[in-house]
């Protein structure tokens, strides 16, 4: 029997809007349709009436787990066409930040994971851990979203000696959660129960479709800006780029497990060789050269793309975002078909999408 | 710093440049577009290379081949958005559907305008469609 199960774009069981067409033979998903747009702020039309602070506020908007990814890219975009370097400790703290958001936006997707999965104690367990990443972007910034800690040419606070102290601290107390955490996760029979052999996308569908992050790498493709086009001292740090091949949604689980223990290396390297000097180019609202640049960057989902376009004056000409979920969200039909409804959910998921960040 | 660097091409040359990057396995990065000051609309073909980002260029096409075939749904979204936002026509693209504005939005103020047209005008049109309902 052939039935078309429609899911969202307003659902108990979703987190953000989005619609997807299930078309189904019996128990079997045979195709799939995913519609996207019920979440568009125009924030990329509303920016081309703010200058270059202004536009920082607002970007960091587009979303809420990955807010410093969007700030740190519209400002490295700035910085690109206006040819300014940014001071060193600077550029420090921003990949600090950058990383705790890391952590904290994969520990996330893990524990949805496993509770979609049916491993609530795992859940609970990851959350835990992911408590005091969030308590430390608390006291860097006083936020636990939307951390206001980028403007162009630099960080806007700074972190104390006793402050750095603290967190190398509580990084170096929260690994053996983090060992425990990868250990269940590849070991654990009812994660790989319900993950192994789920959700396949091929490495040569990946290539093809242009996937990121690490979604691309649990399918074997090693990309990762960070290694590939360093930007704000990434070349400084010593680090690996975890892939998997087996192309599942067990690969996803794995590839974000042992991305945390990256973070938590280059955080760790970040803090202890913290450069002196100052964290800034100073408080001025730049105006924009004439031309474009076009910046990407690492964010936790992946690639993340700004391109800013400038004309002389304070105000953007265009700002256009394009993030992670833009390029992965289209793989979705790829990896639903041949699998059960029951699992549409987590195939979903595991793509990590954030389909407010894709709307903006 | 992240490497910049822009070629003026012509339409012509979009498809064979797609082939030669797909076939060297080069990431296409994204497919952007934007109105220039002088109100050219200025569509870019933006690849990854080494340490950035190479964009090549057109300006000024309202109808442009589309590279659907060679670089499958990295280009195809970047392009149905183009299309939505510009209203910039890609040979062979599929636009029945909407990828991000709402239908009435399409209907009411002209497909493609919402780059162009300035801010308060939309919002001008936005409440005489609300007026109206």
């Amino acid at each position: 029997m052939s039935y078309v199960v429609p899911i969202g774009p307003y659902h108990p069981a979703l987190e953000e809007p989005v619609h997807a067409k299930l078309y189904t033979e019996g128990e079997l998903i045979k195709d799939a349709e995913v519609f996207v747009g019920y979440n568009h702020r125009g924030i990329e039309k509303l920016s081309t009436e703010r200058n270059a602070i202004q536009t920082i506020v607002l970007v960091e908007r587009v979303c809420g787990i990955c807010s410093h990814s969007h700030a740190m890219n519209y400002a490295l975009a700035v910085e690109g066409l206006n040819k300014t370097e940014v001071p060193k400790r600077g550029q420090y703290i921003r990949v600090i930040t950058c990383e705790l958001e890391r952590l904290h936006s994969h520990f996330l997707w893990l524990g949805i994971a496993c509770h979609l999965i049916g491993h609530d104690s795992m859940f609970m367990r990851i959350w835990d851990v992911r408590e005091v990443i969030m308590d430390m972007l608390e006291a860097l910034s006083g936020n636990r979203v939307n951390y206001a800690m980028c403007i162009p040419g630099g960080a806007r606070r700074d972190i104390s000696d006793e402050m750095r102290r603290d967190f190398l601290q509580k990084l170096t107390a929260a690994l053996p959660a983090l060992d425990r955490i990868v250990e269940i996760a590849t070991t654990d029979k009812t994660i790989a129960m319900r993950t192994k052999g789920v959700g396949v996308m091929t490495t040569e569908e990946a290539l093809r479709m242009g996937a990121v992050g690490p979604h691309a790498r649990a399918s074997g493709v090693k990309i990762d800006v960070r290694k590939d086009a360093p930007y704000s001292s990434y070349e400084d740090f010593d680090f690996d780029i975890p892939v998997v091949d087996s192309c599942d949604v067990y690969a996803r689980v794995v590839v974000r497990a042992l991305e945390c223990y990256e973070s938590a290396k280059i955080l760790i390297q970040a803090l202890e060789n913290l450069p002196e000097g100052p964290i800034n180019l100073g408080n001025k609202i730049p105006k924009l050269a004439e031309g474009e640049f076009v910046h990407r960057l690492e964010a936790p989902r992946g690639q993340l793309t700004y391109k800013v376009a400038g004309n002389g004056s304070q105000l953007n000409q265009r700002v256009s975002i394009h993030v992670p979920t833009f390029r992965n969200a289209p793989t979705i039909p790829v990896m639903l078909r041949g699998n059960t409804v029951a699992d549409g959910g987590l195939i979903v998921a595991s793509i990590d999408p954030c389909f407010s960040c894709l709307d903006d | 710093m992240q490497e910049f660097k822009t070629f003026e091409i012509t339409p012509e040359e979009i498809v064979p440049l797609a082939e030669k990057k797909r076939k060297a396995g080069v990431m296409l990065v994204m497919i952007h577009g934007y109105v220039q000051t002088d109100g050219q609309p200025r569509i870019s073909w933006d690849y990854e290379c080494e340490k950035g980002v190479e964009s090549y260029y057109v300006v000024g096409q309202k109808t442009l081949p589309s590279i659907v075939e060679i670089y499958d749904t990295a280009a195809e979204w970047p392009e149905r958005e183009i299309n939505e936002l510009m209203g910039i026509e890609f040979e062979g693209l599929d636009v029945s559907k909407r990828l991000f504005l709402p239908e009435d939005m399409l209907e009411t103020q002209g497909k493609g305008q919402i780059l162009v047209t300035p801010l308060s005008e939309l919002v001008e049109k936005r409440h005489e469609l609300e007026e109206k309902k």
